[in-house]
């Protein structure tokens, strides 16, 4: 896993894999952005010959000298396929209100306890305005009224209003794909046109 | 991950523009339950509407708060009680109607539709009976809604069933006095009457349905008003129409689509059929929640005045065809409504004198429903609201598009008092009449206007 961050410029992309494909490299997945006029980039790169970590961002640096790049390398030791998170259903959280010290660390903190994991979060302050917006699984055997509830507990207490909606309320509103329902709820449907 | 501005965006049509799922209306077919005998007749009705709608409150609830959409109605709209009622005198039908009643406080849902005839080709003694026992109906009961199909394209307009509304609003307005004859807004009158339409007053389970059916209804006024200001504000050049046009069926795409996941969801969660989703952009009386102040944001300032007929029919135009896109479930008026007395802005441009009965009717012609919720004055002659029913129906029977006639004479009071309904029915500047009371020989003459040719339409 290599992740390369810099001041934004154009060709950084090109740059980098450049060098991963000097080296042989192929990506299996990338991620990048830009946020507040800085570049972050992370890649799973394969390398079908071994390539020491020293080598990895020797190139990386090389190629990219005028970018002024960080670059880490972090080697994926083979274990099983996939992380252990738990299970459950995805949920969009919204925050939104006031700036204040500590709020996604809080909101974290919540929704570690109660087991939900969080896939994906974009958070930023215009001015004093904060806004946060979290993909989150949540367990089946959580309701989102609970976490809901305690969100919102969180958010009176610092001017924040919380939200929590059910993904598919944003895949129908925004993609003209079908309406998607649950896996469990789409059976039901199934067997009643059967009948 | 979905992108952070079209969560927003989202989250901002519901919290800040009002959108919301105006309605989840259960249909539900009553025919399993006619027997000449009343006692026998009501225990079926209580039975079978327990049976489909006695989880429909708890899982609005679920789903509500797992999509963070408000469900604001739950309703019933049940099939038409002129047939399944057939036989019944005048107490057995005033006992369906209380047990409609009575069931629809049980199970906690406001509405309760159906009470209903269709007779635009012929009447029934049983249909002929249920009209005449609306006036008690709609006055003693509190949840019952009543419509009558008096005309459609295929068979023309009953004006005998027209005569007898006439009188039938008069005496349940009477009967409803101290409300400002509120009963008469229980009570709509259609032409081309739709069956899976989810709004009250006018929901029924029409013939051709299944026996539990899921129908939704969506608002949002101000989500498209707030669409189209944005669009005026914000774009580089002056927006066209047809740039207004597109915003607007992208707007009615996204709210559709609330409309529909959420009545799948409702559906397969009870085990029961999902039906149709309605977007008709239903007022209520709060500012930012009008169909008026759609029309302004178009640059129509005095709304009644002239290009309001326009401007409506490319909203109406508009909704329809984002709806179309968004789902093939579509169905019931889908359209804008244009309820005076629901809605702020029409109400003020009622008090300022811009808005007059002429106009509504001009108005009617290129959007959903028809003359709905328009106060009168009270001493209106019934020959002259039949007559009023008789143009409005004309319109939909003619342009083979739905009508539809919800007006309240109000006792005692003249035109340009205040009528005042409450709640959700808001309230409104009683108009005149324009030329009243000399229809009285027209509509005395009964019988049927004949159907439209449907060739040489120009």
């Amino acid at each position: 896993m290599i992740s390369v961050t810099a001041a934004d410029r154009v060709g950084i992309v090109y740059s980098v894999t450049g060098a991963l494909l000097d080296l042989g490299g192929n990506v299996l997945e990338l991620s990048q952005t830009v946020m507040r006029g800085y570049f972050t980039i992370i890649l799973e790169v394969d390398f079908p010959a071994p390539k020491t970590r020293d080598q990895i961002v020797e190139a990386i640096h090389e190629r990219g000298k005028r970018f002024e790049l960080q670059v880490q390398v972090t080697e994926i030791k083979p274990g099983p396929a996939e992380p252990q998170t738990p299970a459950g259903e995805r949920f969009i959280l919204t925050v939104l209100g006031d700036d204040s010290p500590g709020i996604v660390h809080s909101i974290a903190g919540s929704l570690a306890a109660h087991g939900a994991n969080i896939v994906d979060l974009h958070a930023r302050v215009d001015g004093t305005r904060f806004s946060l917006v979290m993909e989150a699984l949540i367990p089946h055997d959580l309701t989102p009224a609970a976490i809901r509830s305690e969100l919102e507990r969180y958010g009176r207490a610092h001017k924040l209003e919380a939200f929590v909606q059910h993904e598919n309320i944003f895949a129908a509103t925004t993609e003209p794909s079908p309406v998607r329902l649950s896996a469990a709820l789409r059976s039901q449907g199934d067997s009643l046109a059967s009948h | 991950m979905h992108r952070t501005e079209d969560v927003l965006a989202t989250l901002s049509m519901i919290r800040q523009h009002k959108l919301d799922v105006r309605t989840v209306t259960m249909g539900i077919d009553l025919a399993p339950c006619a027997s000449p005998d009343v006692a026998v007749l009501c225990d079926r009705i209580r039975a079978r509407l327990i049976h489909y709608a006695g989880r429909l409150r708890a899982v609005c609830r679920e789903v509500e708060a797992r999509y963070g959409i408000p469900i604001v109605n739950r309703r019933i709209a049940v099939s038409p009680i002129g047939r399944i009622a057939a036989g019944q005198k005048a107490e057995g039908l005033l006992a369906v109607a209380r047990t409609l009643d009575a069931v629809a406080a049980e199970v906690e849902v406001d509405l309760v539709g159906g009470f209903t005839a269709l007779v635009q080709k012929g009447w029934t003694d049983s249909e002929r009976r249920l009209i005449a026992a609306l006036p008690e109906v709609l006055s003693t009961t509190k949840r019952v809604c009543s419509s009558v199909n008096v005309g459609t394209t295929a068979a023309g307009i009953n004006m005998d069933a027209v005569a007898a509304l006439g009188h039938v609003l008069k005496e349940t307005a009477e009967l409803t006095r101290d409300h400002d004859g509120f009963g008469c807004a229980k009570l709509v009158i259609f032409g081309n009457a739709p069956n899976d339409n989810p709004f009250m007053a006018g929901a029924f389970h029409g013939a051709g349905e299944t026996d539990c059916v899921i129908n939704i209804g969506v608002s949002g006024p101000g989500v498209v008003k707030a669409a189209v200001e944005d669009l005026v504000a914000h774009a580089p050049t002056r927006p066209t129409l047809g740039d207004i046009a597109e915003e607007i069926k992208s707007t009615a795409f996204r709210v559709t689509r609330v409309g529909e996941l959420i009545g799948r969801e409702v559906a397969a969660r009870l085990g029961v059929a999902f039906g149709i989703v309605d977007l008709s952009l239903a007022p209520t009386p709060q500012i930012g929640d009008s169909v008026g102040e759609i029309l302004q944001a178009m640059g129509v300032s005095r709304l009644g005045g002239p290009g309001s007929t326009a401007a409506l029919a490319l909203l109406n135009d508009a909704v329809k065809k984002g709806g179309s896109f968004a789902s093939s479930s579509v169905g019931g008026l889908s359209g804008a409504f244009v309820a005076v007395s629901e809605d702020a802005a029409l109400a003020r441009a009622v008090e300022v004198g811009d808005l007059t009965l002429a106009k509504l009717e001009a108005m009617t012609a290129v959007c959903s429903v028809g003359l709905d919720m328009i106060a009168v004055p009270g001493d209106t002659d019934a020959e002259t609201l039949s007559a009023l029913i008789a143009d409005e129906v004309a319109i939909g029977v003619i342009n083979h598009k739905t009508t539809a006639v919800r007006v309240i004479p109000v006792p005692g009071k003249k035109a340009g008092e205040r009528a005042v309904f409450g709640g959700l029915f808001g309230e409104m500047d009683i108009l005149a009449i324009h030329a009243a009371g000399g229809s009285a020989e027209f509509v005395r003459h009964g019988g049927r206007i004949p159907a439209p040719l449907s060739s040489l339409r120009n």
